[in-house]
């Protein structure tokens, strides 16, 4: 039904797109996958005719059943597209709040996909919103039709962006990340809800997605890109289990994954109990006050964590997953000091635990060399040393000997953070992190935000550190395979209180609440 | 630091401004130790001369020679604004820094402030101040400089706010990095761009504002030249010698144009 | 209801501490006032007197809450430079009266030419595909907003009133005689203050509808099928006009003070005029009232911007 022959796009430098043939054929799945700046995007967006107006064509072509939307060499024929756009084919996108006008209902935004390309009057358009909104599984229709979009949930937000894409039954639904910025519950709620849709609609999806395991549990065929070109596609099942490019081999065995041999605990669980613990944390609760503002609002005391237990042994990895808003942050922050309204006891036996968090970008301090910044932490510790401060020399050295640690070297001391990757940054913020030989690390989010491959390498260096520096982990994630990777217990948090905590593979084996089977089962279809 | 290619270095907008902007300052400053004619001599068989190789701007009523006191008002304004700017920048930043960083009583009494001064017409409060302190040059960048402290102190405020809460500030604080390095080391670099660009911004309403005043007969005084005073004699004879008005005037638009070019120029070489 | 309350609650409190602001801050002044009025004559018994009429020998505090109270029962206080006759003292409203309604619609009329000329330009700028005009626009700004409104009105004065002759420079009509002739007079003013704003305002819609051109609604619109004509008047332009709104809010105490300067140019008998040479002779009692007075119309315009504000953005409104 479409076909890419092809096609190469290029914006103002190189080729981003280079090649890409592509064929979706009525009614399959196929699933576009790749790490960030593959040109998978830019891929869906030409074919929407939605890239921006400096992206050039460079070859190729792309047909819509025997109409040819688009040719290289030729400007783009937008009343052609305007037709197809919105009827025939449609796009959900990643991020649901910001893909919503903010100023507009939720219910006039699907609506205007109706005025445009059907002559129904105001009632009939009203009603078929109406039923289309339910039929997404949106429950009361007629107030989400008249609310704005910042009043209503993620989830709820991306099922009226679903309702606008499908509304007119196109043949085809291209769908970019479009569970990414979702929580894992709400995520399964989504893949469902378009899973439902192919089947009774019978429309070609074209789902482009990082995330592997989802792409397996989703499409029926699969193209693996790298650099703007197609390195492989076929069956699914094909290339899960008979990768024929070494990029493929890669990718998939950098996905953290169930199936895969834990690496973890290097200090046997005897010798844990024997020492006392690093970290002890004994029936706390945290509160932070609301509508403090000024003399109007009255202030009030939340409850945001509660009745928290738990303790941390030396060289133990204890994990912490829940869904955002849960408490997560909040907890770490209580455990670290920071949030002072808390009542229980945070015991350590460390000086100053150290955090790594999610965003290798606004980890590090844009202004400052990656030297400068390293030595940032010794030189803290030099204004309250007792026994004198380290010596420039030793400061530079001990920074140098860190870096090679993190697998970096001198090269990087006087760069500054906007010359590395975003791999670099986050082992820049690790090495400064373990300088001072802190012992406890809470680590939030710390590879979410980075690539596959690149997410494997940093947490085999976390692991090689841990063993290394006999370092104690906090790790928050909302990614069960990360955790169950890096992780010797787990804990896990629903609305600000621990539902569960286990060894690891016992979570894993046998969840004991309902809540956790729930976050467990986007693991289950596992890629090896 | 990164390489700028020589286009974003050389941009169009930076040359242009660099070079209004440079002509402006030199002549400026020039013009307060030297001018071609004496800025006072009056001469009754030369007023009103048109524009000539003699007079490149002509002679005004008391047939005084017009690009002289040009040159020297030039002066009188930039260094005046000059002052203002660097007086209102400095509190600025400290005020900003520390309400923005810490919050609290401070910062909701500095925020009130500020609220009721940038609702309030800056001229008019700039009069307002120069009636309390009086006339004079002091009193004029003084009250200048505190009518545009609030202004400084709303951007900064705005991105301490911003980066106080940033994973490497947070961070920083877990390191035991004390409060003042925090501010001044560890943020302070990272809003001299935005900083920058305000003080450019500044510098061109302190010309606008110290020019009105003088126009207005509060700023600078007579016999002493600026541009804004000269632009008040020069209304009464626009009939008789449109080059009286169109000369200082025109050198405000040329000095105040330099510097937006140059501010924008250098907005691009950052992004 | 409870944001109107609150609004209202919050304009009060700020002018009451603008008037204690400006109370306080002339009683800093250094000079005497009553030996100024006086002049040379001056003798101790006539200055006692004086002082005992003005109120000077209370307390501050009690002075304060006087003229507070005075204010609110309509009594604004006598000036001390002008009288209406030799016995009797200037009251500073006969002295305001008809002065202030010129400047405020100076000002209006200011603020409407800016909304009306720079909302269209910005919208045909920032659609424009052609590099001339974009280059045009973009010089044309620049200029105009490094003229001061001051200098803007000379020349105005001298090429529409003596070159063209559009209208008499210094031939004011007082709008109690003719008030088309007024407000055609004013015209002339009020372009010199808005121009300037205009280059600003355009420019600023312009970056703010390029910028909201590339949020990802706007994709998603085109994702509908939109035109491009749709997509900027349906979706873009409302949304744009959100940080416009704030930077035209923004400008009102900019536009009422362009007006005051402006007086001095065109010759209009505004409250302008007379705030400065009261501030130059320092008739007290008629600055305090002109500043509280400038403070409640700023303030008040501020509060008009911020109801159009929440109108317009329905994300301000549920906090």
């Amino acid at each position: 039904m479409i076909r890419i022959e092809d096609l190469s796009v290029a914006f103002d430098g190189p080729e981003v797109v280079k090649n890409v043939s592509l064929e979706i054929r009525d009614g399959e799945i196929l699933g576009v996958v790749g790490e960030s700046g593959c040109g998978k995007s830019v891929t869906a967006l030409t074919l929407m005719g939605l890239v921006a107006e400096s992206a050039r064509v460079t070859s190729g072509r792309i047909y819509f059943d025997d109409t040819l939307l688009l040719e290289a060499g030729r400007p783009r024929d937008k009343a052609l597209y305007r037709r197809f756009q919105g009827d025939e084919m449609s796009m959900v996108f990643q991020e649901p709040m910001t893909s919503l006008n903010p100023t507009q209902r939720a219910g006039k935004q699907v609506d205007e996909v109706l005025r445009l390309h059907t002559r129904l009057d105001a009632a009939e358009r009203r009603k078929k919103v109406l039923e289309t909104f339910e039929a997404v599984g949106l429950k009361d229709a007629e107030t989400v039709y008249a609310s704005y979009p910042h009043q209503l949930s993620g989830g709820m937000r991306q099922r009226v962006m679903i309702a606008m894409a499908v509304i007119l039954h196109p043949r085809l639904l291209v769908a970019d990340e479009p569970t990414t910025a979702l929580d894992v519950t709400v995520q399964n709620q989504i893949v469902s809800l378009l899973q439902k849709i192919n089947r009774q609609q019978n429309n070609a999806m074209l789902f482009i997605t990082h995330d592997l395991n989802l792409a397996r549990r989703l499409c029926q065929r699969i193209a693996v890109m790298k650099d703007g070109c197609v390195v492989e596609q076929g069956e699914t099942e094909q290339i899960f289990r008979h990768p024929e490019q070494d990029y493929t081999r890669r990718l998939l065995e950098a996905v953290p994954s169930r199936m895969k041999r834990r690496k973890s605990p290097y200090v046997p669980a005897e010798e844990q109990a024997l020492s006392d613990p690093v970290v002890q944390v004994r029936d706390l609760s945290v509160y932070y006050q609301d509508g403090g503002n000024s003399l109007f609002g009255k202030k009030r005391r939340h409850c945001v964590v509660k009745d928290v237990n738990f303790e941390i042994y030396p060289g133990e990895s204890l994990g912490l997953v829940g869904e955002s808003g849960c408490g997560k942050t909040t907890l770490s922050r209580a455990v670290l000091g920071i949030n002072r309204d808390i009542e229980g006891q945070v015991l350590h036996s460390t000086l100053r635990p150290q955090m790594i968090f999610q965003d290798p970008y606004s980890s590090l301090n844009p202004a400052r060399t990656v030297g400068w910044q390293l030595q940032e932490p010794l030189r803290a510790q030099g204004a309250t040393a007792v026994g004198g401060a380290m010596t420039r020399a030793d400061m530079e050295a001990a920074a140098c000997d860190m870096l090679r640690r993190v697998g970096m070297d001198e090269r990087y001391f006087y760069r500054r953070p906007a010359q590395l990757s975003g791999g670099q940054r986050q082992r820049v913020s690790i090495a400064q992190a373990l300088i001072t030989h802190p012992g406890f690390i809470i680590a939030d989010e710390p590879v979410s935000a980075l690539d596959v491959t690149i997410q494997a390498q940093i947490m085999e260096l976390m692991q090689r550190l841990r063993r290394e520096m006999k370092l104690s982990f906090l790790f928050i994630s909302h990614d069960i395979n990360v955790v169950y990777q890096m992780c010797d217990r787990i804990m896990v948090m629903k609305e600000g209180r621990i539902i569960e905590t286990g060894e690891t593979e016992e979570i894993f084996d046998s969840p004991k609440e309902e809540y956790t089977k729930e976050l467990l089962a986007s693991a289950r279809n596992n890629v090896q | 630091m990164k390489t700028l290619s020589p286009a974003k270095k050389w941009n169009k907008y930076f040359t242009a401004g660099l070079v209004m902007t440079g002509a402006a300052v030199f002549l400026g400053l020039l013009g307060l130790f030297w001018t071609p004619y004496s800025t006072t001599a009056m001469s009754a068989a030369e007023r009103f001369a048109a524009p000539s190789w003699r007079h490149l701007f002509g002679t005004d009523n008391f047939g005084r020679d017009i690009f002289s006191r040009v040159m020297q008002g030039m002066g009188t304004t930039i260094v005046i604004s000059t002052l203002v700017v660097l007086f209102s920048g400095a509190a600025g930043i400290l005020l900003g820094a520390l309400t923005g960083y810490f919050g609290g009583v401070l910062d909701e009494a500095v925020m009130r402030v500020t609220d009721a001064v940038n609702g309030f017409p800056s001229i008019l409060l700039a009069l307002v101040f120069i009636s309390i302190l009086g006339n004079g040059r002091q009193n004029l960048i003084l009250s200048l400089g505190i009518v545009f402290v609030p202004s400084y102190v709303r951007i900064v405020r705005g991105e301490y706010l911003r980066l106080r809460d940033a994973d490497y500030i947070k961070r920083a604080r877990l390191m035991g990095v004390g409060r003042f390095r925090i501010l001044f080391v560890h943020i302070l670099p990272n809003i001299l761009p935005v900083f920058g660009v305000s003080v450019m911004i500044g510098l061109n309403n302190a010309i606008l504002a110290e020019s009105g005043m003088s126009y207005l007969g509060i700023g600078v005084q007579a016999p002493d030249a600026s541009l804004g005073n000269m632009l008040s004699d020069a209304q009464g004879y626009l009939q008789a010698a449109p080059w009286y008005a169109l000369a200082p005037g025109m050198v405000i638009v040329w000095i105040v144009l330099g510097f937006s070019l140059f501010s924008e120029g250098i907005r691009r070489r950052v992004e | 209801m409870r944001y109107f309350i609150k609004k209202s609650i919050t304009l009060i409190m700020t002018l009451f501490l603008v008037s204690a602001a400006a109370f306080l801050a002339f009683q800093i002044i250094p000079g005497d006032v009553v030996t100024s009025i006086l002049g040379t004559e001056a003798t101790p018994e006539r200055e006692e007197q004086l002082r005992e009429e003005l109120g000077f020998n209370d307390p501050p505090a009690v002075r304060y809450f006087n003229w507070i109270a005075d204010i609110l029962r309509g009594d604004l206080g006598v000036s001390y430079r002008y009288s209406k006759n030799m016995n009797e003292m200037m009251p500073v409203s006969e002295l305001i009266g008809d002065k202030l309604p010129v400047t405020l619609w100076l000002a209006a009329l200011s603020l409407v030419l800016i909304t009306a000329v720079s909302v269209p330009l910005g919208v045909l700028w920032a659609r424009s595909k052609s590099h001339f005009l974009d280059a045009l626009l973009g010089v044309t700004t620049q200029a105009a907003m490094a003229v001061p409104a001051f200098f803007l009105g000379i020349l105005v004065t001298y090429i529409f009133g003596i070159v063209l002759k559009f209208f008499a420079p210094g031939g004011y009509v007082s709008y109690k005689e003719d008030f088309r002739g007024f407000l055609g007079y004013l015209m002339f003013p009020a372009l010199s203050v808005a121009i300037p704003k205009i280059a600003m305002t355009a420019r600023f819609l312009r970056n703010s509808l390029l910028t909201e051109m590339n949020a990802d609604y706007v994709r998603t619109a085109y994702g509908k099928g939109c035109t491009g004509r749709r997509v900027v008047y349906g979706h873009v332009l409302r949304n744009a006009m959100i940080p416009v709104i704030t930077f035209l809010g923004m400008i009102v105490a900019e536009i009422v003070a362009g007006s005051i300067v402006i007086e001095q140019v065109f010759g209009l008998p505004g409250i302008g005029r007379l705030l400065i040479s009261s501030v130059s002779t320092r008739d007290l009692p008629v600055v305090e009232i002109l500043i509280l007075y400038i403070t409640f119309v700023v303030i008040f315009v501020y509060f008009l911007i911020d109801i159009l504000y929440r109108a317009i953005d329905p994300r301000i409104s549920e906090k």
